[in-house]
């Protein structure tokens, strides 16, 4: 009696075991929860591939923006990595590149003809050592001042050039009981904004570039000081809503003042359009946006942008199983389907000819203004390695709060490079 | 063989069969991490490539860390105000509800209950709204009542946000602390109570000469929990402040989190989550000993 039943077990576990080697599964993991903008994106991209390979079944894993980088840190450490998983490139990244869990897959885009689906330039963050180890999946991003039109013409303001002209602005908004800028800093990177502009207006991109490649450059240097007095003397100003360095971008808490007319500016990657389309529609008729004025005295050209060329990667783990399939999917994530999708959520394609698609004039406006862009510096914090990349948005976010004067922030991010780099 | 039979009838193991599983995972969850996070305190480690030896390094970084001690500052504080205002709350509570003049006890005993069911996440979230500078529950009420001046940045500001945080943890666990007390009070024999009654005792001398002194060893096991729960305290920061804003609020465990999965230096992550043990251990046992000592004074 008792073997009976241990063989009927063993006999159910047989069962199970081949039905899940039948059905083949690839799991995806992203940021692209229910109300994301790119959602609608990989969910039609998933039915039209699993209608197109029967017996392929795509396991779609949406998680919140940062547990997300949490969760899958955890999962790469403990080998437990899923086959396709969503990254930003740059430095976290390649900690994942350099401990071989993610596959190259320059060849296999390049045998596939897959490659010719994008620039060179939207590649920039996935590409380390000579290999290719990720395809940008949906916003070409630069980061750009956006403002409310009527809240402008209302109080009769010409869009700043220059940093005094903003100043001149700000001090009308006030008057009439408007922030100037809306700005939710508990997360950060979002503060950095500000910071990354000024030090580009003020010393040039050089000046990034030369401190965290180590080439002759360093994180005190005087333009990242200067950028941290201009930021104190805003904050000191009121350009910024009270509580800002608690405000979450992640609850939306910045875009609410922006959205009510209480607060005129927002400086934020051009994914912005996009949210503002997914929360609040009938705002949209009301935002344009200028780029970040310029220093007086400054070198930086003030067409260069901060921003990201392809904003989220799809990379394909060593680990998974079948390769070409994962590669597969990722063709229908980036066909010209996908991209007409992109363009109806207020995207940016990042694909060959993805701008062409565009018909909303705010968009197109935005995708010339991105290619007009003399220089367009990846975010710090994706650029840097992880470690200080943390550094750098708790500096910058004691500069806006006033616990640490300009010099201490830029010698503390100094002084970690220099440790971090062994110097 | 007959010995053997023996000992398989026996008590004890009967014990350790039925105890087995939950030691098994017991020891794979609360005791083996001990060695093996002191094993990788000693590595660079990213937490997923390879793990160098680098001996004594991480150590010498954590007592040379000023982010590491103002943690352990803000958890000394956490310690202080968890114990101070937690433990004498609840048995006011307590003693409140287990009074027999106390109209809807059951009542009141519900409500005061609700927080400790709420999920830490959800009740992190939920005062973060509270607090919210400009549409809070906290700021309008004072704006609305003209008091604008006393409508503060709670969580942005660093001198107000570790103490902003704590009222919500107060919020939380007292009703803990009260169903403890609750119980120990109902566990008072009747007679002690009615024997004071009869030598004449009124309302605050029956608390101070029956009712403390009978929950001395609860308010001292209730003190070493809140003791140990405060100097590991995560999940309620992590939610309204995440540590911030830069580092004001910052306790040892949200440290040690953002060294081992933010900046991926899972080997000095590990290095403050030793440190954190040893902290608690002698901290608790000098309580005890201190507790101890005291009492055989008396």
């Amino acid at each position: 009696m008792k073997r009976t039943g241990l063989v009927i077990a063993v006999l159910a576990l047989c069962m199970m075991l081949s039905g899940a080697a039948l059905a083949q599964t690839i799991e995806v993991w992203h940021i692209y929860v229910s109300n994301h903008q790119t959602r609608p994106t990989l969910d039609h991209a998933i039915e039209r591939f699993e209608a197109a390979n029967p017996g392929v079944k795509i396991e779609s894993v949406p998680i919140v923006n940062d547990e997300y980088k949490t969760k899958l840190m955890i999962s790469m450490g403990a080998g437990d990595e899923p086959d396709i998983f969503l990254s930003w490139g740059g430095g976290p990244l390649l900690e994942y590149v350099n401990a071989g869990k993610v596959w190259d897959m320059k060849d296999a885009l390049e045998e596939t003809g897959l490659k010719d689906n994008f620039m060179d330039v939207t590649l920039g963050p996935v590409n380390f050592n000579g290999g290719i180890y990720g395809v940008p999946l949906n916003n070409v991003v630069g980061a750009a001042i956006f403002y409310r039109t009527d809240i402008f013409e209302r109080l009769g303001l010409e869009i700043p050039t220059t940093l005094e002209e903003l100043y001149e602005v700000a001090e009308v908004l006030k008057a009439n009981n408007i922030y100037p800028f809306t700005l939710a800093n508990f997360n950060r990177w979002t503060g950095s904004m500000f910071f990354m502009y000024l030090v580009d207006r003020i010393g040039g991109p050089e000046t990034f570039e030369n401190a965290a490649n180590r080439t002759g450059g360093a994180f005190n240097d005087e333009p990242f000081v200067r950028a941290g007095e201009i930021i104190q003397d805003m904050v000191d100003a009121g350009f910024f809503p009270p509580g800002f360095n608690s405000m979450n971008e992640d609850y939306g808490q910045s875009r609410t003042l922006l959205y009510t007319g209480q607060a005129a500016m927002y400086l934020m990657g051009s994914w912005a359009t996009a949210t503002i389309t997914t929360e609040n529609p009938d705002v949209l008729e009301n935002i344009d946006f200028f780029l970040f004025p310029a220093v007086e005295g400054g070198k930086g050209d003030p067409t260069n942008m901060i921003g990201t060329p392809g904003n989220n990667y799809f990379s394909i783990s060593n680990k998974c199983e079948n390769k070409e399939l994962a590669l597969e999917f990722l063709r229908y994530m980036t066909d010209s389907t996908s991209a007409e999708l992109l363009v109806q959520a207020n995207a940016i394609p990042p694909f060959v000819g993805g701008g062409d698609l565009l018909t909303n004039p705010l968009m197109i406006k935005l995708f010339e203004t991105v290619q007009a862009a003399n220089n367009v510096q990846l975010w710090y914090d994706q650029y840097l390695p992880p470690e200080l990349a943390q550094v750098h948005l708790d500096t910058t976010q004691a500069i806006f709060g006033g616990t640490m004067t300009p010099q201490e922030a830029a010698d503390a991010m100094e002084a970690a490079a220099q440790r971090f780099y062994n110097e | 063989m007959n010995k053997l039979k023996q000992l398989l009838r026996s008590d004890k193991v009967a014990a350790f069969v039925f105890l087995a599983p939950a030691l098994f995972f017991f020891g794979l969850y609360m005791i083996a991490p001990v060695p093996m996070s002191t094993y990788y305190s000693l590595h660079r480690w990213s937490g997923i490539g390879e793990k160098i030896y680098i001996g004594l390094q991480n150590w010498g970084e954590l007592i040379k860390d000023p982010i590491f001690w103002l943690s352990f500052k803000n958890n000394l504080k956490l310690v202080v105000v968890s114990i101070g205002t937690q433990l004498p709350v609840a048995l006011l509570l307590a003693v409140f509800l287990s009074s027999k003049t106390t109209r809807l006890a059951g009542l009141f005993k519900t409500i005061y209950f609700i927080p400790l069911l709420f999920s830490s996440v959800a009740i992190g979230v939920m005062w973060r709204y509270i607090y919210d500078t400009n549409f809070g529950l906290v700021n309008v009420f004072l704006r609305n009542v003209g008091l604008f001046s006393w409508a503060k940045d709670w969580l942005g500001d660093p001198k107000l946000a570790l103490y902003s945080v704590m009222v919500a943890i107060n919020w939380r666990f007292i009703p803990f602390y009260m169903i403890l007390f609750l119980a120990a009070i109902v566990a008072i024999p009747e007679e002690l109570f009615e024997a004071a009654m009869i030598d004449g005792a009124k309302g605050i001398q029956v608390f101070r000469h029956i009712t403390l002194p009978m929950l001395r060893p609860t308010i001292i096991n209730a003190a070493v929990l809140s003791l140990v729960g405060a100097l590991k305290f995560f999940d309620i920061i992590f939610a309204m402040t995440g540590g911030g804003p830069h580092h004001a609020s910052e306790l040892m465990a949200t440290y040690m989190y953002k060294r081992s999965f933010v900046d991926f230096r899972m080997g000095y992550g590990s290095t403050v989550a030793v440190a954190i043990f040893l902290i608690a251990m002698v901290l608790s046992l000098a309580f005890l000993r201190f507790t101890r000592r005291s009492s055989e004074l008396d």
